[in-house]
């Protein structure tokens, strides 16, 4: 007893972050190559950071837990939307409801805590980095100016109900030749998603003032002390689950 | 209750558990998580001479049962360390282990004559082994860990270990050489050389090519390491590091004679497995009727329970 009393009172001086927490399966939209899911416990964190993500294992896994930017937090608990290709993920496709998985988190800094609150956006998703930005479009709707998430096919449409997604087999334009679009000086844009996107947007936009790239590496103790996703910038080295994820473009010399 | 205090180095350590060199940083951000009477001493990550950026991403890939790692012994360097990262370690409520990294003897004689005034450190750990730094293991040549060995120790008046890797040498000869030269212990053993390729691409799944493999993959490994070393040098202070991660593998590593046991995987999967660790040793010390965990230290090697 003593011992549950000690562990609450540090679970609340560290926010329970360094906890393992257990939340069920309680809802699942699927497609054939993503997955929408819900996990709710009552523990499971869901007073989230736009930006933030968490660590998740099934069934004590003896490898890494696997990160996940989240798509939304809220009463009903913790949205993911995730490929559903990779030991935790294709779980999240197959498991029957109820299933139980272990969540730690979240980590990682608010978008909000890097990004200037002095201009708009235009959101540029691929793939399931369209996550974090649809949780930036519910917080913020009054920073987006414009939002693009880039899809090979259109199998995730039905999952993002909510978007309109840009589908590369549908009209042959990938995300950044969309963003070219509508993108006009002096806006600013937040993306996530594949390396090749980002370095496209690299080249593209490298030398705007307000653009910046949501990074992502394989996640080792999702807390910063492994130093397993540490990434050259500007300022020196920084880590993609503490200082990161978002990252200012013009800090990534190797993305530009 | 049976104790789980460990006193070696003239010292009462609160448990066997030591976090190794690595994966817990300089132990700061997981203070807030970590359960001081669990741990017996935490290792910092490795302090080189200059800084060390590291090596480029990806640095992590996914195992069966585990993960390589090619972090490349990232740190600030000792100054910079000294300067900011020291003062907030010396705070920490858990014993300390300094490991330090350098290409030469010469340098790893000037790195501990530069930790030399340092307060709040119960030993110095010369890491030999990172198989993530390019060229020659050190720890794979015994003349090389007697050279190092004696610039270190010659330099410090901590206790000084040798950490030295598990896949290449001859390890005895090397822990001969280390302890002749003045080591007061052993860790043993890094993470061992593993390759990943991805077969979507076709090329190696890490920027190096190769890495350390650490986690349940390897504890066999270490285990065997640990238990032949033990054998051959009955009076030395080993740390067994390699895979530890539940209660069956505590008991396994301290069966076959490790003093302390190193966590590292461990640690990046669960920050709470040391206290989930002792808990779970107190209980099965207690049914057993053990009273302290130093009753069952090495009892592999002399017919295990049944004789004691």
């Amino acid at each position: 007893m003593e011992d549950k009393t000690n562990d609450a009172m540090r679970a609340t001086q560290c926010g329970s972050r360094f906890f393992w927490q257990r939340g069920q399966l309680i809802d699942r939209r699927l497609s054939a190559k993503y997955a929408r899911v819900l996990l709710r416990g009552p523990t499971v964190p869901t007073d989230v950071e736009v930006g933030q993500f968490v660590l998740v294992r099934y069934s004590e896994d003896p490898c890494l837990p696997r990160a996940f930017s989240i798509l939304s937090g809220s009463d009903l608990g913790l949205e993911l939307f995730v490929k559903t290709d990779g030991r935790v993920r294709e779980k999240f496709a197959t498991a029957p409801m109820g299933t139980e998985f272990d969540i730690r988190g979240p980590y990682g800094t608010a978008y909000r805590d890097t990004i200037s609150s002095d201009c708009q956006y235009i959101l540029v998703g691929g793939g399931s980095g369209a996550a974090p930005l649809l949780h930036f479009r519910k917080r913020y709707p009054h920073l987006v100016a414009g939002e693009v998430y880039g899809f090979r096919t259109r199998d995730p449409v039905d999952l993002l109900p909510e978007v309109v997604l840009t589908v590369e087999c549908d009209g042959g334009q990938r995300a950044h030749e969309r963003l070219a679009e509508i993108w006009t000086p002096g806006v600013g844009i937040i993306a996530c998603g594949p390396e090749p996107m980002l370095r496209l947007l690299g080249e593209g936009y490298g030398n705007e003032p307000h653009v910046y790239v949501s990074l992502e590496a394989r996640i080792g103790c999702g807390i910063g002390t492994c130093l397993g996703c540490s990434i050259e910038t500007r300022l020196g080295m920084q880590r993609i689950c503490r200082e990161g994820p978002l990252f200012a473009l013009k800090d990534l010399p190797w993305l530009r | 209750m049976a104790t789980l205090t460990c006193e070696r180095f003239g010292k009462a350590f609160a448990s066997p558990l030591v976090l190794a060199s690595g994966p817990a940083g300089f132990g700061v951000e997981l203070s807030a998580a970590l359960d001081a009477s669990s741990v017996g001493a935490i290792t910092t990550k490795t302090i080189t001479p200059e800084p060390r950026s590291g090596n480029a991403q990806p640095r992590l890939v996914d195992c069966p049962a585990g993960a390589i790692n090619s972090i490349g012994l990232e740190n600030p360097g000792i100054e910079s360390f000294v300067r900011n990262d020291h003062p907030a370690i010396e705070r920490l409520p858990i014993p300390r282990l300094l490991s330090l990294a350098a290409a030469s003897a010469s340098q790893m004689s000037a790195l501990v004559r530069r930790v030399g005034d340092l307060d709040g450190y119960e030993a110095i750990e010369l890491n030999l082994s990172c198989p993530n730094i390019g060229g020659a293991i050190t720890g794979a040549d015994a003349g090389a860990v007697g050279e190092f060995t004696r610039a270190a120790a010659g330099e410090s008046a901590l206790p000084v270990l040798v950490k030295l890797p598990g896949d290449t040498g001859n390890l005895v000869e090397s822990c001969e050489a280390a302890l002749r030269q003045g080591a007061a212990g052993l860790t043993l053993i890094n993470s061992l050389r593993g390759l990943r390729i991805d077969w979507s691409t076709g090329v190696p799944c890490l920027s190096r090519i190769y890495g350390g493999l650490s986690g349940p993959a390897i504890f066999p490994i270490a285990l065997a390491r640990v238990y032949e070393v033990r054998r051959a040098f009955p009076e030395t202070v080993i740390i067994g590091t390699g895979g530890v991660s539940d209660l069956g593998s505590l008991l396994e590593m301290l069966l076959a004679g490790a003093d302390f046991v190193g966590l590292g995987f461990g640690m990046m999967v669960d920050p709470q497995l040391p206290e989930k660790l002792c808990g779970k040793l107190e209980t099965w010390l207690d049914d057993r009727s053990f009273k302290s965990v130093q009753e069952i230290m090495g009892l592999a090697h002399s017919g295990g329970f049944n004789v004691h």
